[in-house]
C-alpha cells in the first residue's frame, strides 16, 4: 500500500490495509464540569506499546497545571526539562526527582486547556517512559517541556490527571495507540 | 467553600470530605494567586 494511502470514493477496505493504520483512536474521554481531577480507565491493553495522549478543547477556573498518575502509584516519577513564562526570555531548567506525579501535563486557563503527552510502554511490566509538553493560554502563564519515566515496572491499564489549582470544565482527552 | 468534583470516566460527582482534605493535603488552592508553572 502507498504511503500515504490514496484511497477512493467507495472504495472496501481490505483487513491487510485496516491493520495498517499507524495511529488508533483507542478512548475519548469528554471532561465533566468543575473538575479536579479525572481519572480514565481501559486506555492501555498488550494491543499498544506506545501512546498519544491529547488534552484540548475546554476550560479551567484559573490560570492551572494538571499533573498525571499512572494507577495508583504516587513516587517514583522523574523527569527534566525546562519552563518559560509567555511573557519572558527567560528558560527555566526544571526536574522532578522521585516525585509523586509528571508535573504539569498540560496547562489551562479561562481560554483553553492544552497538554500531549507521549507513554512507552504504559502496559508492560517494565518502566513507563514519558515526554509531554503543555501549552499555557493566558498571557500570565508559560509552557513547559518535560521528558522522564516513571521508576517501576508496573503494568498500567489507566492514569489520572489533578489540577495543581482550581478545576476544569469541558474538553476531552483523546488516548492514540501507535501499531506496533 | 464548595467542594470540587472528582471524575472516573463518565461518572462525575462532589469529592468527598475524605478526598476534598486529601487535595487540600497536597497545597491545591480553589484559586491561583501566584501563577506559577507547577
Amino acid at each position: 500500500m502507498a504511503t500515504p494511502p490514496d484511497f477512493t470514493s467507495g472504495q472496501i477496505l481490505t483487513a491487510a490495509q485496516m491493520s495498517a493504520v499507524g495511529l488508533w483512536l483507542v478512548k475519548t474521554q469528554t471532561i465533566g464540569a468543575t473538575v479536579s481531577s479525572v481519572a480514565v480507565t481501559s486506555a492501555f491493553s498488550a494491543d499498544y506499546d506506545n501512546y498519544l495522549i491529547l488534552i484540548s478543547g475546554g476550560v479551567a477556573s484559573t490560570d492551572l497545571g494538571l499533573s498525571m498518575t499512572l494507577g495508583s502509584t504516587a513516587t517514583g516519577y522523574y523527569s527534566s526539562g525546562f519552563n518559560q513564562s509567555l511573557t519572558s526570555a527567560t528558560i527555566n531548567a526544571t526536574n522532578t526527582n522521585n516525585g509523586s506525579s509528571f508535573v504539569s501535563v498540560a496547562y489551562g486557563s479561562t481560554n483553553a486547556l492544552s497538554g500531549q503527552i507521549q507513554l512507552d510502554n504504559p502496559f508492560a511490566t517494565k518502566r513507563t517512559m514519558a515526554s509531554y509538553q503543555a501549552r499555557g493560554s493566558s498571557t500570565t502563564y508559560f509552557v513547559n517541556q518535560q521528558h522522564g519515566f516513571l521508576n517501576d515496572a508496573t503494568s498500567y491499564t489507566g492514569f489520572t490527571l489533578t489540577t495543581s489549582t482550581g478545576t476544569v470544565t469541558g474538553g476531552t482527552i483523546k488516548v492514540y495507540g501507535y501499531r506496533n | 467553600m464548595t467542594k470540587p468534583n472528582t471524575q472516573t470516566d463518565n461518572e462525575v460527582r462532589e469529592m468527598t470530605d475524605e478526598e476534598y482534605a486529601e487535595l487540600l493535603a497536597t497545597g491545591w488552592t480553589e484559586t491561583n494567586e501566584t501563577p506559577s508553572p507547577d
